[in-house]
C-alpha cells in the first residue's frame, strides 16, 4: 500500500499566466452540461429542424418533382426564427444556475481568491452559453448554407445570396449575446437557479403579453419595442433584407437589445464579487 | 491600563517599506487603512505591518477581523488607504494570488463534488495543467490527513473535514501566504488539536500564516505574534504573553456541546484545580465559567480522546471575556 508524504512539498512545476483561467471556467461547465443525459437529448432535439431542412434541401437539389421546395434566402431565416424556441429552451436549461449556483455555494469567494480576474469569471460563464447557443443557431445555419452549396454542385446560389454570410452570422450572434446576457444578469441575482429559470420566462412572455395586450388596444404594432423577442424579429428582419414586420423603427428595436445588453453587462458588473456588501 | 503596556501600540503609522520587528520585508502592510459599509464603519484608519510567520489576528466578532481579511485577500477595496501584499497592491492584482491562498470563514463548496474534484478543480484555476493539478490536489488533501476521504461528497463530511478540505484548497497551489478566516470554528477538540499542529507545521515550513480567531487559547497554540482589533482598530500588535497576563484576570466562558453534558460537568467539579466558578446548562451542552482556561481547554481534549464521555462536538467561547479585556486595555 502506498504511504503518502506527510510533510510539505513545493510545487515545482509550471504554470499557465494570468488571464486565461475564463477557458477553465468555460471548459468545467460545458463538461459539466455535456455529462447530462438529459442535456444531450434536448442538443439532439434541436439539431432535428437542421436535419429536416437538410433533408428538403437534398430532395430539391436531386428530385425534379420536389424542385417547388427548394431554399431562398428567407428559408434561412425562418430556420433561425424557428430555433429561436431551443434558444429560449437552453437559456433557461444552462444558464439560469451558471452564477445562481455558484452563490448558492458561496463559491465566489474562494474563485476570487485566485488568479481569476471578475470579468475572466463572467467571460467564462458566458462562454458555457454562448457556445451551446451558437451550437443550435449560429453553427447550424452555417452548415446549412453549406449543404445548399454541395447539393447544388455550384456556387450560382451563394454568388446571388452573399449577404447571407454576414447575415446569419450577425442575427445568431445578436440572438446568442442578448439570450446570453440577459440570462447571467438574472443567474447573478439569485441564488435559485429555478428561481432565475421561472424569472427569465416571466420577462420574455410578459413582455410578448403587453405587447399583445397594446396591439388589441391601439391596432398598431408601433409598441413591439415592449417585447424582447419582437424586437429581436424586427432586427433580424432588417438584417436578413426583408420588410419588418413591425410598424416600430428597427433603430429603436436595436436601441432596446443593445441597451438590454448594456444593463445585462452593468447587473454582473455590480453583482459578481466575492463579497456581498449590504449598506 | 494604559495601551502602553501593551507590547506595539499599532498608532504609529508604518509605511510599505517599513520592515517589521524582525527585521524582514513585511507580508502585509496596511497604510490608513479604513472601510466603510454606508453608515457603518468596518475598520478605522489602520495603519499596520505584519511579519513573516504565524501571524494571530485576535478579536471579538463585530471588531473588523472578517473585514481586515477580506481587505488583505482583495475582495474588499478599502474606502482609503493603500494595502500591499508581499509588497504588491492586492486590489485588482490577480497575479499576486498565485501567492496567496485564502480559506474562508463560511462553507464554500459545491457539497455534491467529492474533496479531490473540488480541490483539484481549484487548483486549476492556478494554471496548473489536468495532471500537475491531480498531483497537487492529492498532495494538498494528504497534508490536511483527507486523503482517505478524498472520493467522498463534501456533503457527508464532518465539519472538521470541511474545514480541512477548504484548507486543502488554499494550500494546493504552495501559495507564501496562507490567510485562514477561523479556521477553528465549530471543530470538535480533536480536530482543533489537529488543526493547530497543521497550522504550526506550516509555519514551520516556512510559510506565512495569518489566522484569525475570538479566542485566544486558539491563537496562543499556534503562535506568539499577535494583532488585537477592536472597534475596526487595530489595539496592539507583539507578543502574545503580555497580553493573555490580562486576559487570565478574568473568568473565561466556554461552551461545550456534547453528548453527555452532566458527566462532562460532574468531572469538572469533582476536579478543583480547574477552577470552575460556575456552571450552565442548555439542551446537550454546558456552560463553564473557569479561572483556569489553559488547563480546562487541556482537560476537555483529554476527556475527547479518551471517549469515556461520549462524543465532544463543539468547544466553543463565547466574547464576553475578550471583550472585557479589550474594554480593560483601551480605557
Amino acid at each position: 500500500m502506498p504511504i503518502h508524504d506527510q510533510s510539505y512539498r513545493h510545487y515545482g512545476g509550471g504554470r499557465a499566466p494570468v488571464g486565461r483561467s475564463w477557458l477553465i471556467i468555460a471548459w468545467a461547465g460545458i463538461w459539466t452540461f455535456l455529462r447530462k443525459r438529459a442535456f444531450l437529448g434536448l442538443l439532439f432535439g434541436s439539431l432535428i429542424p437542421f436535419l429536416v431542412r437538410a433533408a428538403q434541401f437534398w430532395g430539391s437539389a436531386n428530385m425534379p418533382q420536389l424542385a417547388s421546395l427548394a431554399p431562398d434566402a428567407s428559408t434561412f431565416r425562418r430556420f433561425l426564427e424557428y430555433q429561436s424556441f431551443w434558444v429560449f429552451v437552453i437559456t433557461v436549461y444552462v444558464g439560469a444556475g451558471l452564477i445562481a449556483n455558484d452563490r448558492r455555494a458561496n463559491a465566489l469567494q474562494i474563485y476570487l481568491s485566485k488568479p481569476l480576474m471578475r470579468s475572466e469569471y463572467i467571460l467564462g460563464k458566458l462562454a458555457v452559453l454562448f457556445s451551446f447557443l451558437a451550437l443550435v443557431t449560429l453553427v447550424p445555419t452555417l452548415l446549412l448554407l453549406l449543404l445548399k452549396v454541395a447539393f447544388d454542385g455550384n456556387f450560382t446560389f451563394l454568388k446571388n445570396n452573399l449577404f447571407l454570410i454576414p447575415a446569419i452570422t450577425i442575427s445568431a450572434l445578436l440572438q446568442v449575446l442578448l439570450a446570453s446576457f440577459t440570462m447571467l444578469a438574472l443567474s447573478s441575482l439569485s441564488k435559485s437557479a429555478r428561481y432565475v429559470g421561472i424569472l427569465y420566462v416571466g420577462i420574455t412572455f410578459f413582455t410578448s403579453a403587453i405587447y399583445g395586450a397594446l396591439y388589441a388596444i391601439t391596432g398598431s404594432s408601433r409598441v413591439s419595442w415592449i417585447s424582447i423577442g419582437a424586437d429581436l424579429e424586427q432586427v433580424v428582419d432588417v438584417i436578413f433584407r426583408l420588410k419588418p414586420r413591425y410598424a416600430t423603427p428597427w433603430q429603436v428595436s436595436l436601441l432596446v437589445i443593445v441597451g438590454l445588453i448594456a444593463v445585462s453587462i452593468s447587473i454582473l458588473e455590480r453583482r459578481v464579487r466575492g463579497v456581498e456588501v449590504v449598506t | 491600563m494604559s495601551t502602553a503596556s501593551i507590547p506595539t501600540v499599532a498608532s504609529t503609522p508604518t509605511t510599505p517599506t517599513t520592515p517589521s520587528p524582525a527585521g524582514t520585508a513585511a507580508i502585509v502592510t496596511a497604510e490608513h487603512v479604513s472601510k466603510w459599509y454606508g453608515q457603518v464603519i468596518g475598520l478605522n484608519d489602520v495603519s499596520v505591518s505584519v511579519p513573516p510567520g504565524v501571524t494571530g489576528l485576535l478579536g471579538p466578532n463585530g471588531a473588523g477581523k472578517s473585514t481586515f481579511m477580506k481587505l488583505i485577500t482583495g475582495q474588499l477595496r478599502p474606502s482609503k488607504g493603500a494595502i500591499k501584499v508581499l509588497g504588491e497592491p492586492i486590489w485588482r492584482n490577480p497575479k499576486i494570488y498565485f501567492q496567496i491562498g485564502f480559506c474562508p470563514e463560511q462553507d464554500a463548496f459545491y457539497e455534491r463534488m467529492t474533496g479531490l474534484e473540488w480541490v483539484r478543480a481549484l487548483v486549476r484555476l492556478n494554471g496548473l495543467d489536468e495532471k500537475a493539478a491531480d498531483e497537487a490536489a492529492r498532495r494538498a488533501l494528504a497534508s490536511v490527513d483527507l486523503m482517505e476521504a478524498a472520493g467522498k461528497k463534501i456533503g457527508a463530511y464532518s465539519k472538521g473535514m470541511r474545514q480541512r478540505v477548504k484548507m486543502a484548497q488554499a494550500l494546493v497551489h504552495d501559495p507564501q501566504l496562507l490567510i485562514l478566516d477561523e479556521p477553528l470554528s465549530g471543530m470538535d477538540p480533536i480536530g482543533r488539536r489537529r488543526t493547530i499542529r497543521l497550522i504550526r507545521d506550516w509555519g514551520r515550513a516556512g510559510k506565512s500564516i495569518i489566522v484569525s480567531s475570538h479566542i485566544l487559547h486558539e491563537i496562543e497554540s499556534m503562535t506568539s505574534n499577535i494583532l488585537l482589533i477592536n472597534n475596526g482598530r487595530i489595539l496592539a500588535e507583539g507578543d502574545v504573553h503580555q497580553i493573555r497576563e490580562l486576559i487570565d484576570e478574568h473568568p473565561h466562558t466556554i461552551y461545550v456541546r456534547a453528548e453527555q453534558p452532566l458527566r462532562i460537568a460532574r468531572e469538572f467539579l469533582e476536579k478543583p484545580e480547574d477552577d470552575v466558578r460556575s456552571m450552565k446548562f442548555e439542551p446537550g451542552a454546558v456552560i463553564v465559567e473557569t479561572g483556569k482556561p489553559d488547563a480546562f481547554y487541556a482537560r476537555v481534549t483529554e476527556m475527547a480522546a479518551s471517549g469515556e464521555f461520549g462524543a465532544i462536538d463543539e468547544v466553543t467561547s463565547p466574547d464576553d471575556n475578550l471583550q472585557a479585556v479589550f474594554q480593560y486595555l483601551v480605557k
